[in-house]
């Protein structure tokens, strides 16, 4: 009854709507690489999926491009139930780790392969493979073979390979994986132009948390098969619904106790340190609960001085202090043993704390987040 | 990079293949150049053989069945066994160890026993004839041994394995995702073959085919026991000449002029493997 609903209403604005997967589940023997996955992507949306490996990002990727079958469930592309459609009726672009440029082809015929399997006149075919290598910026290599340019030129190529034919989606399985992070670093705006240019929807997958952040218009965050988290970076990063997205994407220090106290404000007991935490009804925690709370590195402050007010106060040891450019993280240790970093901007002029010098932390209480504690999750 | 880094110095290794190395000189380079010499030395230096050979209608005949017989062999060779391959390289990888045992199992039986077991399937009176006798009313019988195409049939079952096992590790090199690439683009099963896997299969291909010759036109037995007296091959005029007319050097010569044919094959297989080698490490 329930299912018939969510179909119905599925039909119903389809309209907007390029990929919607509804209770998608893959079942391995014993293992559920995807469990009852429920995702819908708008027209034109930058879409990334997220995830340690194993969390069944590249299953739902190749349940959406038809390379493999769901155990149930349905995908439905543009408006059009695809599940049972072989790949090559799917009318999607997809661009892979490794390139899968066609060796034996130039750059020019590889470009014009999809336009052939289209039955594309060769006048035109010349044309558009021109356009495309135009866009990407790669015009004098079309009669070079694929395996004669640089890891970023062959994934660019492969890219317009892609762009070429007009898919109405774009599926990308951790596309600049295999190039160094200068170069990643590029290719990431050149992606991100490319998909402002074409307006084109992309469903991006990639382990790389960074990248996600960069890129996406909406991160999809995935865990053991389902969807842990899905929202902008914005969200992700500062309103983490779980331990494990807290902790999967930026960095985060987590302290675990019990919750005691009555009201908006109560505390928590993590070891010897009594933190107050204001209450969030979607936490779904309260006090005599185990919880969590997350303060994020810009968050932790080292006292210079006198502490203000509506804040909580642990002690610690600063045991080092890296300077990655415009910012500087300290890495410090608690009287019981606990990890923090705290991360602050650099600045020439300040003096920094020493190592091994013991020193007071301190957040504001509404700038730390608190979560249910997550029996199976152990950040050591 | 210097053989400095190899754990091995070069005289551990030398020692190692010197055993081999004796063995290979004195039972196969030695024989060899004996043949050689024995073609060109009847007391004294002589061209004689090879003039013979030159003028000898009976040797080209001969040579040109032996290329007619061993090309059509490798034909068939090539278009049985390329659908093999192309299934086996399809196969989940336990499966396809499981079948590749079936495709060399010819291979672990004496050239001999295969002979007569192909005479007692093929024969007058053989299992074949007999089913096609039954289904016919005993008005069918075809003649498959003793001719060309028993010897046809008999050399494939040995060439069968190289042509395979050449084809399919020019398949199995083939970067899977180019086929899901191709898929994706919108290409069907026929294009992606036509465009992609074969393409990129042709160096298997055409090291099969220059093995499964050179294989060919050196065999002996099973065209001496399942071909006909018509189909008479380059080594079983060698033989003819050694046994028959005790001619030692003609039949020395024809060897030789075998061994360059083969040597050039070889060579040109060396160039094949050395191209998709370097094609191989470039995907």
């Amino acid at each position: 009854m329930t299912t018939e609903l969510a179909e119905k209403s599925v039909a119903a604005d389809t309209g907007s709507m390029m990929i919607e997967v509804h209770r998608l589940t893959k079942q391995y023997g014993d293992f559920r690489a995807l469990d009852t996955v429920d995702l819908s992507i708008r027209k034109g949306e930058f879409v990334t999926l997220l995830g340690p490996s194993g969390s069944g990002k590249s299953t739902l990727l190749n349940l959406i491009s038809g390379m493999t079958s769901p155990t149930s469930g349905r995908v439905v592309i543009n408006g059009v139930d695809a599940t049972d459609m072989p790949t090559n009726k799917r009318g999607l672009g997809m661009v892979f780790q490794n390139y899968a440029l066609m060796p034996h082809m130039t750059v020019f015929e590889n470009i014009a392969f999809p336009l052939q399997v289209r039955g594309m006149k060769k006048a035109e075919i010349e044309t558009r493979v021109a356009e495309v290598l135009k866009l990407i910026q790669l015009e004098n290599v079309a009669n070079r073979r694929p395996r004669a340019l640089s890891g970023g030129q062959q994934q660019r190529i492969s890219l317009a390979r892609c762009i070429v034919y007009n898919p109405s989606i774009i599926l990308m399985d951790e596309p600049l994986g295999a190039l160094d992070k200068k170069l990643r670093e590029d290719m990431q705006l050149e992606i991100k132009r490319l998909h402002a240019e074409l307006g084109v929807t992309m469903l991006y997958v990639t382990h790389d948390q960074d990248e996600a952040l960069t890129m996406s218009d909406r991160i999809v965050l995935m865990r053991n098969g389902r969807i842990e988290q899905q929202g902008s970076p914005e969200t992700l990063y500062f309103k983490p619904d779980t331990v494990f997205s807290a902790d999967f994407i930026g960095s985060s220090n987590l302290f675990q106790g019990r919750l005691e106290g009555e009201g908006d404000t109560v505390t928590l007991t993590a070891g010897k340190d009594r933190l107050a935490v204001e209450l969030r009804s979607e936490a779904a925690v309260g006090p005599g609960d185990e919880a969590v709370v997350l303060i994020r590195p810009e968050n932790l402050h080292i006292a210079d001085g006198a502490i203000p007010e509506g804040t909580n106060v642990v002690t610690a040891t600063l045991l080092d202090t890296v300077v990655l450019g415009g910012v500087v993280r300290h890495f410090l240790r608690t009287e019981d043993g606990r990890q923090l970093v705290a991360q602050v901007l650099n600045r020439s002029d300040r003096a920094r704390p020493k190592r091994g010098a013991p020193v007071q932390l301190y957040w504001q209480v509404g700038e730390s987040r608190l979560l249910k504690a997550d029996p199976t999750f152990s950040k050591q | 990079m210097s053989s400095g880094d190899s754990y091995l110095s070069k005289r551990a290794g030398g020692m190692l293949i010197a055993p081999l190395f004796v063995l290979l000189l004195v039972f196969f380079v030695y024989p060899l150049l004996l043949t050689v010499w024995q073609s060109v030395y009847e007391n004294g230096f002589t061209t004689r053989p090879y003039e013979e050979l030159l003028t000898s209608t009976l040797f080209a005949k001969v040579l040109r069945t032996t290329f007619d017989i061993s090309f059509t062999a490798t034909m068939v060779s090539l278009f049985v066994g390329y659908p093999v391959a192309l299934h086996l390289s399809r196969q989940p990888p336990g499966r396809r160890v499981f079948y590749l045992m079936l495709v060399m199992l010819p291979f672990w039986t004496s050239i001999l026993v295969k002979s007569f077991a192909l005479t007692v399937l093929l024969g007058h009176a053989g299992i074949v004839n007999q089913i096609l006798g039954y289904l016919s009313g005993d008005t069918l019988h075809v003649t498959m041994v003793f001719n060309r195409f028993g010897a046809i049939v008999g050399m494939i079952n040995y060439l069968l394995p190289f042509m395979i096992l050449s084809i399919l590790g020019s398949l199995l090199a083939q970067d899977p995702n180019l086929a899901r690439a191709a898929q994706v683009m919108g290409a069907g099963a026929f294009r992606i073959f036509r465009k992609i896997t074969l393409p990129l299969s042709m160096p298997g291909v055409i090291g099969g085919v220059i093995i499964n010759f050179t294989l060919s036109i050196g065999m002996y037995i099973t065209p001496a026991l399942l071909g006909g007296r018509k189909d008479m091959m380059v080594a079983n005029l060698v033989d003819f000449y050694t046994r028959q007319t005790l001619d030692w050097p003609l039949a020395a010569a024809i060897a030789v002029v075998l061994l360059v044919i083969s040597g050039v094959l070889v060579a040109l297989l060396g160039r094949v493997r050395g191209g998709s080698g370097t094609m191989g490490a470039m995907a």
